[in-house]
């Protein structure tokens, strides 16, 4: 088995290595570094931004191969923003702005930036190898699913992702439902016949994923940032010593291991992602230092984790995608639906099926975070001076990319009406506190959901039992239930906790 | 739970049931041969039910009486709302060169009050460069008008 590890990761950086791959791979972690490092855009809406473009490539080796370099370049970027303007670039990097913006007003911007990029670099290429090795024996197991198992699967993918994108399990599911129901509109796979198009030509289709994730995750995103009058200032613009000294390496060294191995672990997790990695990593790292009041003054380890932590999550989010077919965050939701617009469908088949590009990917990220490191220390200097760009500027550029993106699938004006629609409907559903991760998941797990649904059916004969006599789907549904039943459980618990005792 | 709160509940329980009344109507089918409108249907009741418990849930819960927005912070937004939805209207009319010009105009002299000579400059030079990047380098197919 470890000879056919090998040879497949031998095949995979021939292909990724050949200049054309390479390139593509150069220029999408130099765009997600460029985008992520805006205030504002986090990774889901940096890779919809860029999406159109890996369509254009046709290939989908390298389409994914200059995906999967935004998506790290956009988790990098992020990092950069937070240290020196005191807002997190994305989600992941919101605890980096603890120590990260300390360090940067005490004078050590350069060591925070170096901390962070060495670590991510170190953190990532743990989180690939665990990739290269776990991702090809979950493939082989998930070869003995069928449809039950499937649609138990997808059900916990989106029970685990509402259980940990945010604070109420309840808002996450009524969102992850509404996803679902968004992926039924338009013509039904099996039968023909059109749903809920209330004679509108142009939902025939059904909506696009693109025009989805752009509306709620870039143009949401704009409406937010324009009601809170984003103003921030660059702590320096001066940034030296990049390079962390030998003390520097002494203080982080165990920080990055911890962060590698929290971030690979819950990564792996569907809807845990480099969000929680990184919260998790900084919480004990603080736990476990000797000094934890340094913590929020300008700790270098408070960078290191945290950043290692989020970048190893982001290498290990790809195995439930890859092997599964069921993408944990969504970023990677948006990678799923680009492959599936290339005609491959990610999942256990995809290593039988499509061996060079699941191995070009594994390879690629290999080389993606040589990349990422080579870009993000000598061009510190460049990505300061993006972030002196002010947002007034910004947010019509942004608005322009995303239309620019959306109707150039189609050609058609009425794809960039129903962006903007969704980016109104996603603002709404920020101001009311629901989480929009789970609907996007859901809507790209919708019609697979749909699928293994109604072929179960017809299999056991309308017989509702085969989702729990088969005992892998069986298991999947008792972990799904024992999540609904713990849920409910800690609100009651918290309820008669706040009740006053009588005195 | 604030009144928001309570109206999204009630509006999404209006939805779910609404939603499962039409996939109904579309062909509910049987557990063996599922219609169009199976799964729908369920998603919808699903959704109704945990509206339903979301309503109730938070019903007795405290909440202060805090507003969705702060004075005067749905403005920008709503303008941007508003700017964005003509910008697709014109784009149709008059291309992309002069809508996106128009676009910059609306956000950089309403939205975000910019001085006139970055007004100026930005909505000319962005169109210009938007137009030579993906319409002229790019050869994105851009919707042509008045101008290009």
């Amino acid at each position: 088995m470890p000879l056919d590890y090998f040879s497949g990761l031998l095949t995979g950086f021939s292909l990724a290595l050949t200049p054309y791959n390479l390139l593509f791979g150069f220029i999408g972690a130099l765009l997600g570094t460029a985008v992520g490092v805006l205030p504002g855009l986090g990774p889901a809406a940096t890779i919809s931004l860029l999406l159109p473009l890996s369509y254009a490539l046709g290939n989908p080796i390298t389409s994914i191969i200059m995906l999967a370099g935004i998506y790290y370049g956009a988790m990098y970027g992020g990092s950069t923003t937070s240290i020196l303007l005191n807002i997190p670039g994305e989600a992941a990097s919101v605890v980096t702005c603890l120590d990260g913006y300390q360090m940067a007003k005490k004078g050590r911007a350069g060591a925070a930036l170096g901390m962070a990029a060495i670590g991510s670099f170190i953190a990532g290429t743990i989180g690939v190898i665990g990739l290269t090795f776990v991702a090809p024996p979950l493939s082989a197991f998930a070869l003995k699913f069928g449809p039950p198992e499937y649609f138990s699967l997808t059900i916990l993918g989106l029970m685990l992702a509402t259980y940990l994108s945010g604070k109420s399990i309840l808002r996450g599911m009524i969102m992850a439902v509404l996803g679902l129901l968004l992926a039924t509109v338009g013509m039904d796979p099996v039968t023909g016949n059109t749903r809920y198009t209330f004679g509108l030509l142009i939902l025939e289709d059904g909506f696009d994923f693109l025009t989805l994730g752009m509306g709620l995750f870039g143009i949401g995103e704009i409406f937010c940032t324009l009601e809170g009058k984003l103003k921030a200032e660059l702590v320096t613009t001066k940034i030296t010593n990049l390079w962390p000294t030998l003390k520097d390496w002494a203080v982080s060294k165990w920080a990055v291991i911890r962060g590698s191995g929290i971030g690979f672990f819950v990564g792996l997790l569907p809807g845990g992602g480099a969000v929680i990695a990184s919260l998790l990593a900084y919480a004990v790292e603080k736990r476990v230092s000797k000094e934890p009041q340094k913590f929020g003054q300008g700790a270098l380890e408070g960078v290191a984790a945290p950043e290692s932590a989020n970048n190893a999550a982001a290498s290990a989010s790809f195995i439930p995608m890859l092997t599964l077919g069921i993408p944990g965050n969504p970023a990677i939701a948006m990678i799923f639906a680009a492959l599936l617009i290339q005609g491959v469908t990610p999942g256990p088949l995809l290593l039988k099926e499509h061996p060079n590009l699941f191995w070009g990917v594994i390879a690629s990220m290999y080389i993606g975070n040589v990349l990422l490191l080579v870009l993000n220390l000598p061009l510190v200097g460049l990505w300061v001076q993006m972030l002196k760009v002010p947002y007034s500027i910004l947010a019509p550029v942004i608005v322009l990319i995303c239309s620019i993106g959306v109707y150039s699938m189609k050609n058609d004006v009425s794809d960039v009406m129903m962006m903007v629609l969704f980016g109104v409907v996603g603002y709404f559903f920020r101001k009311l506190q629901f989480e929009l991760g789970p609907l996007l998941l859901a809507f790209v797990l919708g019609r697979i959901l749909e699928r293994s649904l109604r072929q179960s059916l017809l299999i056991s004969r309308g017989d509702v039992s085969i989702f729990f006599a088969r005992p892998i789907s069986a298991v999947f549904l008792a972990v799904v239930a024992l999540m609904i039943l713990a849920s409910i459980t800690m609100v009651l618990y918290k309820r008669l906790k706040a009740k006053p005792t009588p005195s | 739970m604030r009144l928001w709160e309570r109206w999204t509940a009630i509006f999404l329980i209006f939805f779910g049931t609404a939603a499962a009344a039409l996939a109904y109507r579309m062909g509910f089918g049987d557990l063996h041969h599922p219609g169009p409108g199976f799964f729908p249907f369920w998603l919808s009741a699903i959704l109704a039910f945990l509206s339903f418990i979301y309503l109730f849930a938070n019903l007795r819960a405290a909440a202060p009486g805090k507003s969705l927005w702060g004075k005067g912070d749905w403005v920008r937004p709503c303008l941007a709302a508003l700017g964005m939805f003509g910008y697709t209207l014109l784009m149709g009319e008059l291309g992309f060169f002069s809508s996106s010009f128009c676009l910059f105009l609306f956000w950089l002299i309403l939205i975000e009050r910019e001085k006139w000579k970055t007004i100026g400059l930005v909505s000319l030079l962005g169109t210009f460069c938007f137009y030579l990047v993906f319409g002229f380098f790019l050869k994105v197919p851009l919707p042509k008008g008045i101008l290009f």
